[in-house]
């Protein structure tokens, strides 16, 4: 058990033992050393398959809508977790006093994908020292660099650090660098428009529409998803191309100032989906347009759910023509 | 018969093949292992642990298919011509060949063969190659398989370094290695080996004794529900399941056609019921039916498990739910908690 998961259980152990709170939303480890799943305690005993490392691969604010407002929860957060929270909290999603949020600053979430790419399938463990990764499989022992498996939006992150816990475990991580994210958009953008529609095509069209994209999103909480709407019907019901191009640019869009580029989606899809270029594109427009970033309060209101009397209105023309 | 195809002929071998048939092998686009069309200098992925990521159910059940077409006006409909040329499946790991066996009981019964279906079975032939190094995923041996089941294959091969071990099954898989020299008894012994070793590595997952009837025993526990807890609720332990086989039928009315699609038990909607009622309203039951399914259902109508444990769901379960750990935990349950909840 590493330091820190000792003090998250330590902390969710009072939580639980002092009756400050209902369930304790984290992650456990069972057999499988490439996914730790997310758990939800309820009694201080459970607490000892409680882990933590840089596997725990789901951004756990994707739980918090199956709640009632009245339970009280405890959640482990990271820094994009605590933003989606915050988002959360922005469309009245749950009680902001009825939350215990366990801050811990973040290193990154491991691809387990790219672990398996260079270590082959046979995974034993993994551990984590420092800068490096150490994984053991059924043959051999390999250390890996850090930096190269992070995910790839773990590798662009802004905030690592929680912004709103309620108490911080671990040491505060240096903020990400804002570049980073705007050099991939800007590769895209450079691209001619056909170039674009190409590359677009070639994620979405591999698509098998098993929604684990949305299912994994703390934002995607709609009782009734547009694609499954029968009247009217929105899109095409097969993995065609139409229906398949339809999902992704239209989940995309309902993401607008309410994604917080977990990577939650991709780190999900079964087929190795790139996704997030979308929804970064449509975070960087926000931050441009509307200096608005996801989930830094838990009050102001995305853009495009607002009207103002001093919108900018670029969309609509006022007065006359010239 | 048994024959010994060097490796260094396999190239030429599925050249030969390939002006008389369609030729897919597994080869690695976009990262993972796909069943590709064959083309001269493709490279194969015939000994990676694990199978191709998609399972090949598609080539028999596309995920979405057109089943007719209509004409409003003339109040006509047309089903598609299934004009299948044939085809050859080469490196067809042996728990997805079985996984077409099981849904055979399925889609290709006695009295309603669906002719979707059929039509592209009669055309394809199975060419298996046996798992020498098993995943840390896979489980075939606990549902009753083996890494080398030919079950449905035509031919299966064994790989024994230089060379691959046939055995051909079917006349039609026969006809296929039928210039190749014979393989001798030393072959025959090294494939044994081999074969021996590979299920050893296969620690037993979860004892299947009395599984059926203890989980119709636990249907109303609150295991499920724990379950439930972390399912996200998507498609990806069916859709890659290479034995689910539950589909939705549509009709694209904008372009006239009548659609089946795979559909999934993991869905909200797919129970949902036209008047609002949802007999299985949330996540415990939806997670219930897919292992209720698989390990109680199955038995009553085919007499086999629906899993013949290729790992998949195990492997890319986005929160780690693995369906053996849930097996045990299912059989861990004692029976008195009926109705709990």
């Amino acid at each position: 058990m590493t330091e820190l998961e000792t003090k998250i259980r330590a902390e969710a152990e009072r939580l639980l033992s002092e009756s400050l709170v209902d369930v304790v939303i984290a992650f456990r480890q069972e057999d499988a050393p490439l996914h730790p799943q997310p758990a939800f305690f309820t009694r201080a005993e459970e607490l000892e398959s409680l882990a933590y490392n840089g596997l725990c691969a789901n951004n756990l604010a994707n739980y918090l809508t199956r709640y009632p407002q009245e339970t009280r929860i405890g959640m482990v957060v990271r820094g994009c977790e605590n933003r989606s929270v915050n988002a959360l909290l922005v469309e009245k999603q749950h009680t902001r006093e009825n939350l215990v949020l366990i801050g811990v600053p973040c290193e990154g979430i491991l691809d387990w994908r790219r672990i398996v790419a260079l270590t082959g399938e046979n995974v034993f463990s993994v551990e984590e020292k420092g800068e490096s990764v150490c994984v053991h499989t059924r043959e051999n022992t390999f250390a890996l660099s850090r930096v190269e498996l992070l995910h790839p939006s773990c590798q662009r992150c802004l905030h690592p650090n929680p912004i709103s816990a309620d108490v911080l475990l671990g040491d505060p991580k240096p903020e990400g660098d804002p570049h980073l994210m705007r050099l991939r958009i800007a590769e895209l953008e450079a691209l001619t428009p056909a170039e674009r529609n190409a590359w677009f095509k070639h994620e979405a069209e591999r698509c098998i529409r098993c929604y684990a994209c949305r299912e994994a999103c703390p934002m995607c909480y709609c009782t009734e998803c547009f694609v499954d709407h029968t009247e009217p019907r929105w899109t095409d019901s097969g993995v065609t191309p139409a229906g398949m191009q339809a999902w992704h640019i239209i989940r995309a869009f309902h993401q607008s100032g309410r994604c917080t580029s977990c990577g939650a989606c991709e780190r999900a899809c079964p087929m190795d989906i790139q996704m997030t270029y979308l929804t970064d594109k449509l975070n960087l427009d926000m931050i441009d347009a509307y200096q608005f970033e996801v989930g830094m309060d838990t009050t102001t209101q995305p853009p495009f759910a607002t009207l103002t009397l001093d919108d900018k209105n670029r969309f609509i023309t006022q007065g006359k023509r010239s | 018969m048994t024959y010994r195809l060097p490796k260094k002929d396999l190239d030429q071998t599925l050249r030969g093949w390939a002006n008389q048939a369609e030729v897919f092998v597994p080869q690695k686009r976009e990262g993972y292992a796909q069943f590709l069309p064959w083309e001269a200098g493709a490279e194969l992925l015939l000994d990676e642990p694990h199978n191709t990521r998609f399972p090949p159910k598609d080539f028999f059940l596309p995920q979405s298919e057109t089943l007719l077409t209509y004409n409003r006006k003339l109040s006509q409909l047309e089903m598609p011509a299934l004009q299948i040329s044939p085809r050859i499946i080469f490196g067809i790991r042996p728990c997805d060949a079985r996984a077409v066996a099981l849904l055979d009981t399925v889609f290709a019964t006695a009295d309603n063969p669906d002719p979707y279906w059929q039509a592209r079975r009669e055309q394809t032939i199975l060419i298996g190659v046996g798992c020498n190094q098993p995943a840390t995923t896979c489980f075939c041996t606990s549902v009753g398989s083996s890494p080398f089941d030919h079950a449905v294959l035509d031919v299966l091969l064994t790989d024994l370094g230089e060379a691959y071990f046939v055995e051909a099954f079917t006349e039609r898989g026969e006809a296929l290695f039928a210039n190749l020299a014979s393989a001798d008894a030393n072959d025959a012994e090294q494939a044994d080996k081999i074969k021996q070793q590979a299920s050893a590595l296969l620690e037993p997952a979860f004892t299947t004794d009395n599984l059926k009837d203890h989980l119709d025993q636990i249907f109303d526990s609150s295991l499920w529900n724990e379950f439930a807890q972390s399912c996200l609720g998507c498609g990806i332990c069916t859709f890659l399941c290479p034995t689910c086989f539950c589909f939705d039928i549509v009709d694209e009315a904008q372009r006239d056609e009548r659609v089946r699609n795979w559909d999934t038990c993991m869905f909200r909607v797919y129970s949902l019921e036209a008047s609002g009622h949802n007999p299985r309203p949330s996540r415990a039951e939806r997670t219930r039916q897919r292992l209720m399914h698989k390990f109680s259902y199955w038995l009553e109508h085919a007499d086999q498990f629906g899993c013949t444990g290729c790992g998949r769901c195990v492997r890319y379960c986005p929160v780690g739910l693995d369906i053996r750990a849930m097996i045990r935990k299912a059989a861990a349950t004692p029976s008195e908690v009926m109705h709990a909840n």
